[in-house]
C-alpha cells in the first residue's frame, strides 16, 4: 500500500514542497511589506551553501549542529536580503532589477558557487543531515507512514512557520502594521508606523526564510552541496506567492501541490512510465500564469490580496 | 498659555522656501483657521506640526513646553492628529482596523488585536459626535465623506488634544460641511484645539474663532473672525484688494449646439455604474458648469466626453457628428479639447520637456511629423511660441514639465489645447491648487475661449468659481444630472440641496 | 542625518560619471571580497583583464561573448524605456534559437545569402511571438508582464530541454548511435554559419555587427520618430498617453514584439555565429537574458551605451570561462556582475537625487 503511486507522490510532494514553502513564506512576508524580491533563488543558494558549510565545519552533536546550520543559513540569506533592502528601500532602486541583480550576484555562477568552491564543499557527503523525525515503527504505518512519519523535522517546523505567519498577519499589531505598510505606506507613516524599519525587517526576515528553504535542500533533501542545487526552486517560490494570493495557508497547499510536480517525474520514471519530465516541471509556471490571468480578468476585485504598494518605494519628504 | 505655538518656522524644499519664519499660536478650546492661498505654506506648516517634516529653523511648543518631533509618532504621542486632504487610510482595512492603526495606548496597544472591542468603541464615538460609520465596513467601500469621518474618529479614539484638518470641505456638500462644523465646534467646546486649514473665506468665518493668514510662506496676521469680513480676510490673504469671485460681465453670443449628450452611461473604476442617463447640450459660446460633490460622476463625465472612458449607453455628438466613444483620438479629431483634473500626470507627461508636451496631441500632424519621423525644429518653434503667447515662466522649452509651477503648467496645457482650435473644451477643476493671479489668468482664458465661439464645460467643486464663470449650471448627484439652474439666479443654497441629491422643492 | 532630495536638474556629466564610478566601486568591493577569501586581487584582476581584452584572440572571444549580451541588453532597454518590464529576454532568446535552427535545417542546401536572412527572420519571429504572450495578457487583461515573462523563461527552457533531451524532435541529432546516447542538436548546414568580418586581425561575428546596427535603428526609432515619442510618453505617464489619444495597447504589443524579436535574433546569432546547432544546455547555462538586464540597467537603457556595456561584461564573462579552473575563483563572474549592477542601481539615485548630510538637530533659531 505504501508503494501505491498516490502515496509515493504525496510523500514526495511534501518533501519537495517544503523548501518551496519556506521560501514562499519568506517572499510573502517581504511582499506584504511592499518589497518585491526576485532574488529568492540566490538567497536560497547562499543559505544552502552556508548551511552545508556549517554542518561540515562545526563540531558537536548532530541535532545541535543541524539547528546551528539552519540558523547560519538563515543569517547568510538574510544578509543577502539586506543588500536588496538597502538598494530598494533606502536608495529606491528598481525592485525588479535589484532582485535580479541579487540572483546573479548570489546565485549559481555567483557568490554561492564562489563560496562552495572556496570552502571546498562540493562532492563531499554531509556529516549530519536531517533524517526522519519519528521512530521507524511509525514510518511503516500504512499511508501516513511515508507521507507523514518518514518526513524530517524541517517539514514539521515549516507548519509552525505557516501557523505563525498566518497568526502574525491576522491577529497581531506588528502584523497589522506590516499590512498597512504594504497597502498604504503614507497612511501607515501618518499613523506613526516606521515604514522604512518595517520594510527592512520583513525583507530581511523573508530572506532568512529563503535561506532555510535553501538549507532544506543541502541538509535534508540531497543532502550535499552541488553548484546550483536549488534548480530554480526560488522562482517557483515567487510564483507560489501569487498562486496563494499572498495567504500563508494557501502557500502550504500550493507548496505541496507544486512539490508534487517536482517529484512526479522521478516517481513515474522509477515505475517505467516515460513521460517527459518537462511537462510536469512546467506546470507550476503555467499554472501561475493562468492564476494571474484569471485574477486580472476578474477585473474589479483585481488585486485579490496583492499588496497595494508592492514594488513601489515610499518617499515621505518629496514634492 | 497657548496649546500650540510655533516660532520662526522655516522650511526649505529644493527650489522653494515653503515656510519663511512663520509664527503661529492656537489656544485651547478654539477653532483656529489657517488661511492662505494654495502654495502659501499651510500644508507644510501642518506637516511640521504633525512631525512629517522637520523644520529647518524654528521651534514648536505645546502647552508651553518645547517639543521636537522626529516622526509622526512623536506628534501623535503628544496628542496631535491630522486629517489630510488625501486621506491617510488603508483601503482594504475595516474602519475599526484603521482607527487603531499605530495606536499604542491601552486596549489597542497590546500585541494581540481584538477587533470586536474596538468596533464597539468606534460605534460609540461615532454616535456621540454625530459622525457614525459602520466599524466593520471596509474603507474602500465608503464614500469620501464617510472616509473623512473615519479620519476624525481616529483622532477622537486617540483622544487627540489638537486636531488639524486640511481643506476638509472639498469632499462635502455645503450641508455636510455645516454638519462637520457642528462636530468641530463640539470638539472645541470640550477643550480641544481644532486647526482648520482652508482657502475658502466663508468657511473660515463660519467656523473659526480666530484666523491666522499666511501669504508666500510668511505669517501676515492673526485676527478674530468676529472682527473681520470676507473682504478684509481676502485682502490679507492675497495682499491687495480683490473682488471675491464676482461675475465678470461678458458679451455672450450663443450659437448652435456643439456638444450634445443623450442618455450617456458609463462605469467607474470599480466597475459600478458611474454615469446614468446623462443628457445635456452645450452650445457654441456658452460656459456650462457641472457642479457636484467630488466623486459623483464628474470625472467619469469628463472622461466619457473626451473619449478616455468608454460609454455603456447613449450617444455623444460633437458639432453634429456622433462619436463612437471610448477613443480619445476620435474626440480630439472631432474638436474636443480637455483640461484634465490631474494636470501633472494626465495633462502632461511630467518628465518630458515642455516642448514635447506642447505637441502631445499634435505630434501626428503634418506640421510636426514628416512621415514617421518627427521634425524636432518644428516642435521647438511651436513650444517657443506657446511660451511667449501664454507667458509661461520658464528657462526654456527643454525644461521638464514637472518643474513648472501649477499656474505655468496650466498655461502650457491651456495653450496646447487652444492651439488645436477646438469646438468644445472640457475643463475639469482647472484652477485647483493655483494661486489667485493664476486663477484669474485661467478664468480669463476660459472667458475668451467662450467669446471666441467655443462651447465650454466647466467641471468644478468650487461654487464660487462656478457662480463667477458659468452661464448655466447643471448639478450632478450619484452619476445623474439632478437639476439645471441659470447662473444669474442660482444661489449656493439651492445648489447645495441639489448637490446633496434633494430634488423636491423645499418649503 | 542623511537626506535625499530630488534634483531639480540632472547635470549631464553625472550620467557618465555615475556608471564609471559604479564600476570603480564594484571593483573596490570585489577587491575586498578577494582579500577576505585569500585570493590576490592584483593577480586575479590582471588575469581577468588579460584574458578578456589583451590580445586579438582574447578580444575575438570577448566579441563572441558580448554578442548575445548586446541583443538581450537591447531587448531589455527597448521595453524598459516604456516601463514595460520584459524580463523574458532569456526565454525569447531560446525560442528565437529554436526557430532559427528550424529555418536553417529546413532550407539546407540553399546558399548563405538565403539561409542567413531566413534565420534572422525566423529568430525574430520566434522571439516576437513568444514576447507577445505577456504582451497580449498585459494589453488586454492588465496581467503583470514581469511575472508572466519571468515564468515563461522557465517554460521556454523546459521546451528547449525537451526538444533535445527528452524527445526525438526535428532539432535533435539522431544520425548516429552515440548521438542517441548523448543527446545533442542536429548540426546546421554550412550555409547557416554566419560570416566573420576580419578587421585588422580582429574577427567580428556577423551577429555583433547586426546588433550594433539594431542599436542604431533603435536609437533613431526612439529619439526621432512618432513611435518613439509615443513610447516616451507612455513610459512617463500612461494616463497622459491615453489623454493624448495614443493607442497604448498597440504600443505595448509593438514594443514587446520588438523587444522579443531582438532577443530572438540573439538566439539566431547563437545558432549561426557560435554553436551551429540547437545547443540546449549551452544556451540555458549561459543566462544571457538576465545578464542582458544587467547590461541595459548599467547602460541606463541607452542603446549605444548598451553596445559598450555588453562589450565590457562580455569580456568579464569570456575571461570567466577561459580561466575556469582550480586556481581561479569560480563564481567570480556572477559576483562581479552582481556588484557592478548593485553599484549602478545605487548610483542611479545620485543622478536623480541629491544627497545632503545634516546634523541630527536642525539649526536652532534664536528664541
Amino acid at each position: 500500500m505504501n508503494n501505491s503511486i498516490l502515496v509515493v507522490v504525496l510523500a514526495s510532494a511534501v518533501t519537495y514542497g517544503t523548501p518551496l514553502l519556506y521560501s514562499a513564506l519568506g517572499e510573502l512576508v517581504a511582499e506584504r511589506s511592499g518589497v518585491l524580491n526576485l532574488g529568492v533563488e540566490g538567497m536560497m543558494l547562499v543559505g544552502a551553501v552556508m548551511g552545508f558549510w556549517a554542518v561540515q565545519t562545526i563540531p558537536g552533536p548532530g541535532p545541535l549542529v543541524l539547528i546551528i546550520a539552519v540558523c547560519v543559513a538563515a543569517i547568510a540569506a538574510g544578509l543577502m536580503a539586506l543588500i536588496h533592502a538597502f538598494l530598494v528601500i533606502t536608495l529606491r532602486a528598481n525592485q525588479i532589477v535589484s532582485g535580479l541583480a541579487l540572483t546573479i550576484f548570489a546565485g549559481a555562477g555567483g557568490l554561492s558557487s564562489y563560496l562552495g568552491n572556496d570552502l571546498n564543499l562540493a562532492d563531499a557527503p554531509a556529516k549530519h543531515a536531517f533524517g526522519a523525525f519519528f521512530p521507524h515503527s511509525m514510518q511503516t504505518l500504512p499511508v501516513v507512514g511515508p507521507i507523514f512519519f518518514e518526513q524530517n523535522a524541517l517539514v514539521f517546523v515549516a507548519w509552525l512557520f505557516v501557523g505563525g505567519v498566518a497568526f502574525y498577519l491576522a491577529r497581531t499589531r506588528p502584523g497589522l502594521n506590516l499590512k498597512a505598510v504594504g497597502e498604504a505606506p503614507a497612511a501607515a507613516d501618518a499613523m506613526g508606523i516606521n515604514v522604512t524599519r518595517t520594510r527592512y525587517i520583513h525583507t530581511v526576515v523573508g530572506g532568512a526564510f529563503a535561506g532555510i528553504g535553501g538549507a532544506t535542500f543541502s541538509l535534508a533533501i540531497t543532502p550535499q552541496w552541488v553548484d546550483g542545487l536549488t534548480q530554480g526552486a526560488g522562482w517557483i517560490a515567487i510564483a507560489l506567492v501569487i498562486f496563494a494570493f499572498w495567504r500563508p495557508a494557501l502557500c502550504l497547499v500550493g507548496a505541496y501541490f507544486f512539490g508534487a510536480f517536482a517529484g512526479l517525474p522521478f516517481t513515474l520514471q522509477a515505475r517505467g512510465v516515460t513521460v517527459a519530465p518537462e511537462l510536469f516541471q512546467a506546470l507550476p509556471y503555467v499554472m501561475t500564469i493562468l492564476v494571474l490571468v484569471t485574477v486580472s480578468a476578474a477585473g474589479a476585485r483585481r488585486r485579490l490580496g496583492a499588496p497595494g504598494a508592492l514594488g513601489t518605494p515610499y518617499v515621505r519628504e518629496e514634492r | 498659555m497657548p496649546a500650540v505655538s510655533l516660532h520662526g518656522i522655516t522650511k526649505r524644499f529644493p527650489g522653494v522656501v515653503a515656510n519663511d519664519g512663520v509664527d503661529f499660536e492656537a489656544a485651547e478650546g478654539e477653532v483656529h483657521a489657517l488661511l492662505g492661498e494654495n502654495g502659501a505654506g499651510k500644508s507644510t506648516l501642518s506637516n511640521i506640526l504633525t512631525g512629517l517634516y522637520r523644520p529647518d529653523e524654528g521651534s514648536v511648543e505645546l502647552y508651553g513646553e518645547r517639543v521636537e518631533f522626529d516622526s509622526p509618532r512623536d506628534a501623535l504621542n503628544a496628542g496631535i492628529c491630522m486629517v489630510h486632504q488625501h486621506f491617510r487610510l488603508v483601503p482594504p482595512f475595516t474602519v475599526a482596523e484603521n482607527v487603531i492603526l499605530g495606536d499604542t495606548r491601552g486596549e489597542s496597544g497590546r500585541f494581540l488585536v481584538h477587533p470586536r472591542h474596538i468596533e464597539r468603541r468606534v460605534a460609540e464615538l461615532g454616535e456621540r459626535y454625530r459622525i457614525a460609520v459602520d466599524p466593520r465596513a471596509r474603507v474602500w467601500q465608503l464614500s469620501l465623506g464617510e472616509q473623512q469621518r473615519v479620519e476624525i474618529l481616529k483622532a477622537l479614539y486617540r483622544e487627540a488634544k489638537i486636531l488639524i484638518l486640511d481643506e476638509p470641505t472639498a469632499v462635502l456638500t455645503p450641508q455636510e460641511a455645516e454638519s462637520l462644523f457642528i462636530t468641530l465646534r463640539a470638539m472645541a467646546a470640550e477643550g480641544r484645539t481644532v486647526i482648520f486649514i482652508s482657502h475658502k473665506l466663508h468657511e473660515v468665518t463660519a467656523v473659526a474663532d480666530r484666523v491666522t493668514v499666511l501669504r508666500g510662506g510668511k505669517t501676515v496676521a492673526t485676527v478674530d473672525t468676529a472682527e473681520s469680513t470676507t473682504q478684509s480676510l481676502a485682502s490679507l490673504m492675497v495682499g491687495r484688494e480683490v473682488d471675491v469671485a464676482t461675475r465678470v460681465p461678458r458679451e455672450i453670443t450663443i450659437g448652435g449646439p456643439v456638444l450634445e449628450l443623450a442618455g450617456v452611461g458609463a462605469t467607474g473604476d470599480r466597475g459600478a455604474e458611474a454615469l446614468h442617463d446623462v443628457t445635456m447640450t452645450v452650445r457654441s459660446g456658452e460656459i456650462v458648469a457641472v457642479a457636484g460633490v467630488a466623486g459623483n460622476g464628474q470625472r467619469e463625465l469628463a472622461e466619457a466626453i473626451t473619449g478616455m472612458r468608454p460609454t455603456t449607453a447613449g450617444t455623444i455628438t460633437v458639432d453634429g457628428k456622433p462619436l463612437k466613444g471610448g477613443d480619445a483620438r476620435e474626440a480630439i479629431h472631432a474638436g474636443v479639447a480637455h483640461v484634465p483634473e490631474d494636470r501633472l500626470h494626465t495633462g502632461v507627461a511630467p518628465s518630458l520637456s515642455i516642448a514635447s508636451n506642447t505637441v502631445l496631441k499634435s505630434y501626428r500632424g503634418a506640421q510636426i511629423a514628416h512621415g514617421p519621423l518627427l521634425r524636432l525644429s518644428a516642435i521647438k518653434e511651436r513650444a517657443l511660441s506657446l511660451i511667449t503667447n501664454y507667458d509661461v515662466r520658464t528657462s526654456g522649452p527643454n525644461v521638464p514639465a514637472r518643474q513648472l509651477s501649477g499656474g505655468n503648467l496650466q498655461k502650457v496645457v491651456l495653450g496646447r489645447e487652444f492651439s488645436g482650435e477646438p469646438r468644445v473644451l472640457i475643463a475639469a477643476s482647472p484652477t485647483r491648487g493655483l494661486d489667485v493671479s493664476a486663477i484669474e489668468t485661467v478664468h480669463r482664458y476660459l472667458r475668451e475661449g467662450a467669446t471666441g465661439g467655443m462651447g465650454i464645460v466647466l467641471i468644478s467643486e468650487d461654487l464660487d468659481e462656478i457662480l463667477a464663470l458659468a452661464d448655466r449650471i447643471v448639478v450632478m448627484y450619484e452619476g445623474r444630472i439632478v437639476g439645471e439652474l441659470d447662473a444669474e439666479t442660482a444661489t449656493k443654497d439651492a445648489l447645495g440641496l441639489l448637490m446633496a441629491g434633494v430634488t423636491e422643492p423645499v418649503a | 542625518m542623511i537626506r535625499v532630495e530630488r534634483r531639480l536638474e540632472q547635470p549631464r556629466w553625472l550620467s557618465l560619471a555615475v556608471p564609471i564610478g559604479s564600476l570603480i566601486v564594484a571593483f573596490v568591493v570585489m577587491t575586498g571580497v578577494l582579500l577576505v577569501t585569500g585570493h590576490d586581487p592584483a593577480t586575479t584582476f590582471r588575469r581577468l583583464f588579460d584574458s578578456a581584452f589583451l590580445g586579438s584572440a582574447e578580444l575575438n572571444a570577448t566579441f563572441v561573448s558580448a554578442t548575445p549580451l548586446l541583443f538581450t541588453g537591447l531587448c531589455a532597454a527597448v521595453a524598459f524605456r516604456m516601463q514595460l518590464f520584459n524580463i523574458g529576454g532569456e526565454g525569447q532568446l531560446y525560442v528565437g534559437a529554436i526557430f532559427a535552427a528550424a529555418a536553417a535545417l529546413l532550407v539546407s542546401g540553399v546558399p548563405g545569402v538565403v539561409a542567413i536572412p531566413l534565420m534572422i527572420a525566423a529568430g525574430a519571429l520566434g522571439g516576437a511571438l513568444f514576447a507577445l504572450i505577456p504582451a497580449v495578457l498585459r494589453a488586454f487583461l492588465k496581467t503583470n508582464e514581469i511575472i508572466v515573462s519571468l515564468m515563461l523563461n522557465y517554460v521556454a527552457a523546459l521546451v528547449l530541454n525537451y526538444l533535445i533531451f527528452d524527445s526525438l524532435s526535428y532539432w535533435r541529432d539522431t544520425s548516429s548511435p552515440e548521438a542517441k546516447v548523448f543527446p545533442q542538436g542536429k548540426p546546421l548546414p554550412d550555409a547557416a554559419s554566419w560570416p566573420l568580418s576580419h578587421i585588422g586581425g580582429l574577427e567580428l561575428p556577423f551577429g555583433l555587427l547586426l546588433g550594433i546596427v539594431i542599436a542604431g535603428v533603435v536609437w533613431v526609432l526612439y529619439s526621432r520618430t512618432r513611435f518613439g515619442f509615443e513610447v516616451q510618453v507612455i513610459g512617463d505617464s500612461p494616463r497622459a498617453a491615453t489623454y493624448a489619444g495614443m493607442r497604448t495597447r498597440r504600443k505595448i504589443l509593438a514594443v514587446m514584439a520588438l523587444s522579443g524579436a531582438i532577443a530572438g535574433i540573439g538566439g539566431a546569432s547563437q545558432d549561426g555565429d557560435v554553436r551551429h546547432l540547437l545547443d540546449a544546455r549551452g544556451l540555458s547555462a549561459a543566462g544571457y537574458g538576465y545578464a542582458g538586464i544587467v547590461v541595459a540597467a548599467l547602460a541606463r537603457y541607452n542603446p549605444f551605451a548598451v553596445v559598450l556595456v555588453a562589450f565590457l561584461l562580455g569580456g568579464i564573462q569570456n575571461a570567466g570561462y577561459t580561466l575556469q579552473g582550480a586556481d581561479f575563483p569560480s563564481g567570480l563572474v556572477g559576483v562581479m556582475q552582481g556588484l557592478i549592477l548593485f553599484c549602478a542601481l545605487g548610483g542611479e539615485l545620485l543622478i536623480r537625487h541629491r544627497i545632503r548630510f545634516e546634523r541630527r538637530r536642525p539649526a536652532e533659531s534664536v528664541a
